[in-house]
């Protein structure tokens, strides 16, 4: 019989005067996976946070087993045996495996001198149990992000946990790590331990949960035994009407080529060709550090041409900085929002307008009139939802802070758009609405690259899409004709063994 | 994410950005430690307040204004992220170069064309040595304090030697160099200089694009680079403002004490970033105003006029300015939960 | 708990302050006396300072209050500045630097306040009276001992002289140099090797002398304008075991084991000149400017040097020690 394990009863918490969670009440069973789904700002990430002891909720009830507890912070957490696997994995990368599970940890017994024996076979076990192969002592900068997550699940196991939080865990994985965090989570669940798993991921969700919580507007909406719902219904709670599914399928592609790749080499490219069409999507898959970014930083001028060319609407370009490549009319999405796009501390108008103040200003004084307008008729076609846009762009939710920077993109109104891993890590509304952007940009005949992790969403959006294998391109697909397993397949393996034993 | 409530205090003071925010309590600090100087205040004989007798207040405001002046140009160099040590070395070279010109050179032609063209070899002098350390900064991604450093010592050195390590006095008769002292000693004219100044940074700072690129490079600058802003240039023309500030104050500095003088300045830097600090400016980059730091200079400057009026140990002003810092950032800090 | 620590700092800082005000109380009858001192780092201003107070506490009826302007001329222009404010009944100013005090003295006079210049001079005579030694006599002494000292050693006027100067703005440092510069123009033979700047202070003068001998293998004088600085060299020499190679003279000639009376009782020092503290005059011309409204005192009071040797040093030092 399946007992509880934890019950949160009413949980409440402000920030900064917006209400993130209002009586917010869930329970989990031990040796269940639990899900926790909703769109961005629904409250998920906050509710787990609580459960961990990151923040301290504003008000409620917590049960362990039955009995009432206080979570004020992570030592309470892991003294409860909770234990939270961020998005981001907060482990040291200059440390090794060993070390970042004994850190911070009150299972291992420190001592005033280190003793690496003493790391290892304290951190030996729970590898074992994970499945990592690499040993206690080899750095974690040199492990994959899959492997990287095994580490950070292996440390929630060495704090002895029986309540592990995921949030997001699949967002930067490719595939075949994903199988194996799957696998594992199944063996945890043997163990009893339970899984709060958060996600957008539909898919995933049906695969590994038992139950599932809908969240919306800070509001815990209702909890469903996995078999007895649909994706449908979930959905419908989680935005509270009904929606539908669209296909993102540009509508026609001319003939006119805009922009061509021809031989370019780079540090990190290898002879990599290809055309662009006008109004054509064109995907760009392959493993991470398969050269998808890379053609982006060579395309804005980050990375010096060894080899090779780039042709603009027919001529040889010259692009040796990105502002060079912005006044070619090329602009590009970075693949990671915080660290290489949003200025968190200016605002929201302002992280929008960043890179085309000229045209805005007056002798170099920025005119507030101009800026505004422009940049409110772009926000509003992205439907990007904000209280104020002097507010800064840190308070916004995922989604709508890759609407921002998409507006900074299409402020210059480019002819190209480098968009990279665009979705990464947003919700399905939010996801839906760029999807619907992507489109419309195609129609409006502008070149769209497009690199992603999510094969089905490439699938949906592009008309061809390229596969990048070790920093050169391995093939070029038909996105109509082609499937998951033939894109992973070339992204993994040499073409020899395309079709030999799997 | 639902908007707040309109119309009340309480979401106003949410509404308005965090940046004005923190200028708002800065400004509160100020207005206690006015009060609490009125308070200690001693009174003159016809029962005032000394504090607040215009004199006093003037006092104060002259009293600022050169370490004022360098404290604005260095809040741009601080929101970049960076920072400028050299900048009381500066402040010497240009004491030395314009007391030198002013004396050693005869030409003959009228008083304000000497004096104009002293003044402007001065604020040359300066902003080159500016310049200098902008462009290997912003070229040779060489880290600023190192090179501000190496500036401090280096710039010194140089007034040192011009002047061969002597000051250059300027005289109180009728011949040029005194000229020059008179017009620009003035309490009237420093103070005038100070606020013209701090209304030209200021909207340069918030009304400019150069002022967005500032801000845009210290708040991250990877992300800068990625959206395709020049930020060489912007890394340059910072430091050379803060050259170009630094000569100025240099300039009415000679003529306030009436020398050229090769030490002048030592320990100005450290002032000016106190005063940048404790106005809310992080040393990080990205965040912070020219108000805020108008704010931070006054507040040091109240605070030392407080303490000389009941005539504290000079020490203890130290210890008490260090402690005002400290408490300062603390109470910045505060209120700022992890993200 | 953060929100606690801040107020217990803010506490600590309000109580720093609150205990360190020393503001005369208007309701005694006492005079406000505000002296204004360049640099309290300085051995010879420190023993004005306590000189200075201990007369003014016996006199019973002045509140002095010092202000430390730490070699800073904009610091000290501020404090003088601030000072004025306070309506002193007398200000007394020691200046760091001629110039920069010159405009704030006559300051002070404009505002009617009467003010003493204490022992360094400034550009114009913005000030009562002016009390002073004379340092061109001192430096004539000074050049006049060398000389004779090198006739002794060579039997005719020549030899290596090292000047170690004081902060060169200073009229100590240009008349002591002039003084001795005048008498040693004289003589062809002798010549002044090196001058480096050390600004009064010890420990710069040994750095500086530690330069100079590397590059000159004979020396035969060292001159310095104060004690202090003669000491630094005179270290600076041992270190490199040359210290038997010259002599050391300075300038100051305090009382006290630290003082330079003692060091040349103890052969470090060659000789050296008691340059009065100036301060039993000051203290003198003061009380009877404060007592006295008549009383109008001289626009200048020069106070006598005197010369130092191993021959009378040991009989000033115990002098020195019974004034103490």
């Amino acid at each position: 019989m399946s007992q509880t394990i934890l019950q949160l009863s009413e949980i409440n918490k402000r920030f900064d005067g917006v209400l993130a969670l209002q009586g917010a009440s869930f329970s989990v069973f031990a040796g269940e996976v639990h899900g926790l789904m909703g769109e961005n700002g629904a409250g998920k990430s906050t509710l787990a946070k609580i459960i961990a002891g990151t923040i301290a909720a504003d008000g409620g009830r917590f049960f362990v087993d039955g009995s009432p507890v206080t979570i004020n912070d992570p030592h309470d957490a892991q003294r409860l045996g909770i234990s939270i696997i961020y998005q981001e994995l907060d482990l040291f990368p200059h440390l090794t495996v060993a070390e970042n599970l004994a850190i911070g940890n009150r299972q291992f017994k420190e001592r005033k001198f280190v003793r690496l024996a003493d790391l290892d076979r304290f951190a030996e076990p729970f590898l074992e149990q994970v499945g990592l192969t690499c040993g206690p002592r080899c750095a974690v900068r040199s492990l994959s992000m899959g492997g990287r997550q095994l580490v950070a699940i292996a440390r929630s196991l060495s704090m002895r946990a029986r309540i592990i939080l995921m949030d997001e865990p699949t967002s930067a994985l490719f595939d075949d790590s994903v199988e194996r965090l799957f696998n594992l989570v199944g063996a945890l669940k043997q163990q009893g331990v339970a899984i709060v798993y958060v996600s957008h991921k539909m898919d995933e969700v049906f695969r590994v949960c038992d139950r599932v919580t809908v969240m919306r507007d800070g509001e815990t909406i209702g909890t469903r035994a996995i078999q007895e719902v649909s994706s449908a219904e979930l959905i419908r709670m989680m935005i509270g009407k009904e929606w539908q599914a669209r296909d993102c399928k540009p509508a026609i592609s001319n003939d006119e080529t805009v922009l061509s790749f021809s031989d370019l080499t780079t540090a990190k490219l290898r002879d990599v060709s290809f055309d662009l069409r006008k109004g054509e999507v064109l995907g760009i898959a392959g493993l991470l550090g398969s050269g998808r970014s890379e053609i982006g930083a060579a395309l804005m001028g980050l990375d010096r041409w060894k080899k090779g060319q780039i042709i603009l609407r027919g001529e040889p370009a010259s692009i040796k900085s990105v502002k060079k490549a912005m006044e070619a009319g090329i602009r590009w999405l970075p693949e990671d929002r915080k660290l290489d796009g949003l200025m968190m501390q200016m605002s929201i108008l302002e992280n929008g307008t960043i890179s085309d103040l000229r045209p805005l200003s007056w002798f170099g004084f920025v005119s507030r009139q101009r800026e505004r307008r422009a940049a409110m008729a772009l926000f509003g076609s992205l439907s990007l939802k904000f209280a104020s846009t002097s507010l800064p762009v840190g308070t916004l939710s995922g989604g709508n802070q890759q609407k921002v920077l998409l507006s900074r993109c299409l402020l210059g109104n480019p002819d190209i758009v480098f968009l990279d891993d665009p979705t990464r890590g947003i919700d399905v509304g939010a996801k839906e609405d760029i999807y619907r952007i992507i489109e419309q940009l195609a129609s409006q005949g502008k070149g769209i690259l497009l690199v992603s992790s999510e094969l089905p969403e490439l699938l949906r959006c592009c008309d061809r899409i390229l596969v990048m294998r070790e920093g050169t391109v391995a093939a070029e697909l038909d996105a109509g004709h082609t499937t998951q397993e033939e894109i992973l397949t070339l992204a993994t393996h040499a073409p020899a063994q395309v079709g030999g034993p799997a | 994410m639902k908007s707040a409530a309109a119309g009340s205090a309480a979401s106003f003071w949410r509404r308005i950005s965090a940046q004005n925010r923190d200028v708002l309590k800065s400004v509160g600090a100020l207005a206690a430690i006015c009060i609490l100087a009125v308070l200690l205040s001693p009174t003159a004989a016809n029962g005032s307040y000394i504090f607040l007798q215009l004199g006093n207040l003037t006092d104060i405001l002259r009293q600022v204004s050169l370490v004022g002046i360098i404290s604005l140009a260095m809040n741009f160099v601080i929101l970049t992220g960076g920072i400028d040590l050299s900048v009381g070395s500066i402040l010497a070279l240009s004491t030395t170069v314009v007391a030198l010109v002013l004396t050693k050179w005869q030409p003959g032609l009228s008083y304000s064309i000497e004096i104009t063209l002293a003044v402007l070899a001065a604020l040359a002098v300066s902003t080159a040595s500016g310049a200098l350390s902008g462009a290997v900064i912003a070229v040779f991604d060489v880290q600023p304090f190192v090179v501000t450093l190496a500036g401090m010592i280096g710039i010194r050195g140089l007034a040192k030697w011009l002047s061969s390590n002597a000051n250059v006095d300027v005289g109180f008769g009728q011949d040029v160099a005194s000229t020059f002292a008179a017009i620009f000693r003035g309490k009237a004219v420093t103070i005038g200089c100070y606020v013209a100044l701090a209304i030209v940074f200021a909207v340069l700072l918030s009304r400019t694009i150069f002022g967005r690129y500032v801000r845009a490079v210290g708040d991250n600058e990877r992300a800068a680079l990625y959206a395709g802003l020049p930020i060489r240039q912007v890394k340059l023309w910072v430091y050379s403002l803060s050259g170009l500030l630094a000569g100025f104050a240099g300039v009415l500095y000679a003529a306030e004490n009436h020398q050229g003088n090769p030490n002048a300045g030592v320990g100005y830097e450290l002032d000016a970033i106190a005063a940048v600090v404790i106005g809310g400016t992080q040393l990080s980059g990205g965040k912070g105003t020219i108000l805020g730091t108008i704010v931070g200079t006054l507040m040091i400057g109240v605070l030392t006029n407080m303490l000389r009026l009941n005539n504290v140990d000079s020490n203890v002003e130290m210890m008490v300015k260090g402690g005002i810092i400290l408490l300062a950032v603390a109470v910045q800090k505060q209120g700022k939960h992890v993200r | 708990m953060k929100m606690r620590l801040m107020r217990i700092m803010g506490l600590v800082l309000l109580t720093t302050i609150a205990i360190s005000c020393n503001r005369p109380s208007p309701n005694k009858r006492q005079f406000f006396v505000a002296f204004s001192q360049a640099n309290n780092a300085e051995p010879y201003r420190a023993a004005q300072n306590e000189l200075m107070t201990k007369l003014f506490a016996q006199a019973g009826d002045v509140k002095l209050v010092i202000a430390d302007a730490q070699q800073d001329n904009s610091k000290q222009v501020a404090q003088v500045e601030t000072f004025i404010r306070q309506r002193p009944d007398l200000l007394i100013v020691a200046p760091n630097e001629r110039a920069a005090l010159t405009a704030v003295m006559g300051e002070a006079m404009e505002q009617k306040i009467p003010v003493i210049c204490l022992e360094r001079d400034i550009l114009q005579p913005n000030y009562t009276t002016l009390v002073h030694s004379d340092n061109i006599v001192i430096g004539r002494m000074a050049g006049e001992f060398i000389r004779d000292y090198l006739i002794n050693k060579y039997k005719e006027p020549k030899g290596a002289v090292v000047e170690m100067q004081g902060l060169l703005g200073v009229e100590a440092a240009i008349n002591r140099h002039k003084g001795a510069a005048d008498v040693l123009a004289k003589y062809p033979d002798i010549k002044i090797v090196a001058d480096p700047v050390a600004d009064w202070i010890q420990a710069r003068a040994k750095d500086r002398m530690t330069e100079v001998l590397r590059g000159h293998p004979s020396v035969d004088v060292v001159y310095a304008h104060n004690d202090p600085m003669a000491v630094g060299a005179y270290l600076a020499a041992k270190e490199l075991g040359r210290e038997q190679e010259m002599i050391f003279v300075g300038v100051d000639g305090l009382g006290g084991p630290a003082g330079g009376i003692k060091k040349v009782e103890d052969n470090i020092l060659a000789a050296t000149f008691v340059y009065p503290l100036c301060v039993d005059k000051t203290v003198e011309v003061a009380l009877q400017m404060l007592r006295d409204p008549n009383f109008h005192p001289e626009k200048e009071y020069t106070v006598a040097p005197q010369l130092v040797t191993p021959l009378n040093a040991a009989e000033l030092y115990k002098q020195t020690r019974l004034t103490q």
